[in-house]
């Protein structure tokens, strides 16, 4: 072959060899460009974005599977997805919080989708009539909304607890979804109240640390947890800055540890005149003492289950009582029949719901055995560790009733707590019995007729028709405001799409 | 000297030489350019997101990202032989440009499914981690296929659902969004505005 062609035939190989590697970059980069719209949603969630329709756009099977807690009619024995008037079902209630916001009106809680409904409904929110009125601080909005992480962005933590509920009708408008536990960019998990990454700190301990198995309870925990509102927190002076009491634990002793050496009262008895504590809902909390949480399940492996729709596996955003739906739940572990497992969960919570009842008669009895003695003319002396008695007792006794799943969370430390605390109501009721004796009195005292709501609340002395008329017109003439303020703020809000993207 | 001629053939002459460094080095640096858009180095690792270097692996990632698995082991783990090093990475190279080779001529198909040397790995992996449990005596000496059904058979020939789910297509899984598993990003657990907000006195 002569020089001449083999030089030709080395130019065209060279030039195959470059046009190919050519077509090779080219196809990577048109796959990697395909990339950017296969799997890409359609919408530009913002930061802050609180409106989960908005979030619906791009995760439709989520969304909604989340809207289907609207649903309301699966009961459990003690909940389940119906209003349920909790003070109606056992009227004891009333007596045992009288004096303070739970004697007026107790539901229990329907889905996550209510929660602003809810909240709005209910008489302990008494009847603003515009900012700076009713009874409840700013507060109480912290845990109904992911307009609250939006707002706490905006205007700092201690200004959105600070000033009345009333204050912020209008901002806080969309009920707990996507934003409360949702990173808006990346979809992981991530928490978006304070109160919970600084309760971390104060067990010395960093949030930050936990697993993806265990955020996948902690979302949860951000609301679902024993808190109170802390009025002393050094540059927050005066302002109910929301706080979980976890510094030395979060066993029932150990709260009732923190809240007596800060000699903290969520308010006084009006009967007994002791200083309460009203455990709010120590859910997660009683859970983590459970065999369940201590195998390492967390909260969304029942309550959010993985489903599958049309060879697509998901998490049920349904967020609910696993019995609605044991096949995902327990039987993904449990090979047994689905009513033994609900018998299972019944048993346990009825057992433990026997001595409760029979500790609140106890607890009711002490407090109008109190205010008998008050009466008869004890003295602060006398009283001082009967009320710490009936303080400790009572905290227990709610500390068991108010975490809503905690007698089948967590059923031996549930009935723990419950035996602990009929011992200390009793050990009242002995030293009420001697000082009543000391003060010339030994009959019986009479046991109020309290066997309905009504009869109940009148027994407390509220005056139930004041509270439902100022409520109606709350309902009609205020909310309409917020509403309409929020729908014209939200307007200004811009929805952009992901093909908008520069 | 046989090397010296060799090299003389090979060499350019002087007067070349220049223009040939040249070329090499345009051909060169395509080649490395390629291999940085290809994301060449992250195939040396067990990175689970390497495998979503094509897309069209991402419902295998999502599905295997919602399972248990996903505590315990990356897709290496199970789809490549553990046995040693070479034998790894042999089979590394050999299936990777296998599957680089038909995503580059746009045949891969909708659902797609093992091979034969994909399924023989992923089993001994099963069985790597499960001994144990393939080869307990109660069950040897009770059952009496036992020993059919546990060398005749594979294992997802049962257990369908495991880790992937029984639907695997391009077209089975929602919108993806999130490229790393979450598990491995410590600290995006508390956005930085909380970060920056959060009261950090003790009470």
């Amino acid at each position: 072959m002569s020089e001449n062609i083999k030089n030709w035939l080395l130019f065209i190989l060279t030039v195959a060899v470059v046009i190919l590697l050519s077509y090779l970059a080219n196809s990577i980069i048109n796959r990697k460009a395909e990339s950017q719209f296969a799997y890409t949603p359609q919408i530009e969630i913002g930061a802050h974005e609180p409106r989960n329709v908005v979030w619906g756009k791009n995760f439709p099977r989520q969304y909604e599977s989340f809207m289907r807690t609207r649903d309301t009619s699966f009961a459990t024995y003690l909940n389940g997805s119906k209003l349920r008037d909790a003070l109606g079902e056992d009227p004891r209630l009333v007596v045992l919080w009288a004096g303070y916001g739970f004697s007026k009106d107790y539901n229990q809680p329907r889905g996550h989708a209510y929660a602003i409904e809810d909240i709005h409904n209910t008489l302990r929110t008494g009847g603003p009539t515009g900012p700076g009125t009713g009874p409840m601080p700013s507060t109480c909005w912290t845990c109904k909304s992911p307009d609250v992480p939006r707002t706490m962005a905006e205007k700092g933590i201690g200004e959105f607890y600070k000033g009345k509920w009333a204050d912020k009708g209008s901002e806080v408008v969309n009920p707990i979804g996507c934003a409360d536990c949702h990173n808006p960019e990346t979809m992981s998990l991530q928490i978006s109240r304070p109160a919970l990454v600084e309760a971390y700190e104060n067990m010395g301990k960093d949030i930050k640390d936990a697993t993806h198995q265990e955020m996948r309870s902690l979302v949860c925990a951000q609301c679902h947890v024993e808190y109170y509102f802390d009025k002393n927190i050094a540059g927050q002076e005066g302002v109910p800055y929301l706080t979980f009491p976890w510094k030395y634990g979060t066993t029932v002793e150990d709260m009732e540890k923190y809240y007596d050496q800060m000699e903290f009262a969520d308010w006084t008895h009006p009967l007994s005149k002791a200083p309460m504590l009203k455990a709010q809902h120590p859910g997660y909390e009683l859970f983590t003492t459970g065999v369940h949480s201590q195998r390492g399940v967390s909260c969304a492996d029942c309550h959010m289950p993985y489903q599958s729709e049309g060879g697509q596996k998901f998490t049920d955003h349904h967020i609910r009582s696993p019995l609605d739906n044991v096949a995902n739940s327990c039987q993904v572990c449990h090979r047994e029949e689905s009513g033994a497992l609900i018998n299972d969960v019944f048993q346990r919570q009825k057992k433990i719901k026997q001595t409760q009842l029979s500790l609140e008669e106890l607890l009711i009895r002490a407090h109008i055995e109190a205010q008998k003695a008050w009466q008869l003319g004890a003295t602060e002396a006398q009283m001082k560790s009967i009320l710490m008695d009936i303080r400790h007792a009572q905290w227990r006794w709610d500390y068991s009733v108010a975490s809503h799943g905690g007698t089948f969370h967590s059923p031996v430390e549930a009935s723990r707590i419950v035996s602990t605390a009929t011992e200390i109501a009793q050990e009242a009721r002995v030293k009420l019995a001697r000082l009543l004796g000391q003060l010339g009195f030994s009959g019986e005292v009479a046991y109020p007729d309290i066997s309905t709501k009504a009869k109940a609340q009148a027994f407390i002395g509220l005056d139930m028709d004041k509270l439902n008329d100022e409520k109606e017109t709350f309902l009609k003439d205020l909310v309409p405001v917020w509403k309409k303020e929020a729908a014209e703020r939200e307007a200004q809000m811009p929805i952009r799409p992901v093909s908008s993207r520069e | 000297m046989r090397f010296s001629s060799l090299k003389k053939k090979l060499l350019p002459p002087p007067q070349w030489r220049r223009p040939v460094i040249i070329l090499l080095g345009i051909g060169a640096g395509l080649a490395i350019y390629i291999a940085h858009i290809a994301n060449v180095g992250s195939y040396l690792t067990d990175d689970p997101t390497a495998c979503v270097n094509c897309h069209v692996m991402t419902p295998q990632f999502i599905t295997w990202r919602h399972s248990s698995h996903r505590e315990v082991a990356t897709c290496n783990d199970c789809h490549v032989p553990q046995d040693n090093f070479i034998k790894k990475y042999f089979f590394k190279a050999k299936d990777g440009l296998y599957h680089s080779t038909i995503f580059t001529l746009r045949k891969e198909p909708q659902a797609i499914v093992m091979h034969e040397a994909g399924q023989e790995a992923v089993q001994s992996n099963c069985i790597r981690c499960h001994i144990s449990q393939v080869t307990d005596p109660r069950t040897a000496a009770g059952v009496s296929n036992h020993a059919e059904n546990r060398l005749d058979r594979t294992c997802w020939s049962c257990h369908r659902n495991v880790p992937h789910g029984r639907e695997r297509s391009l077209s089975s899984v929602g919108f993806h969004l999130e490229p790393l598993p979450v598990a491995t990003r410590k600290g995006s657990f508390v956005p930085a505005w909380l970060d920056a907000q959060v009261n950090h006195t003790s009470n």
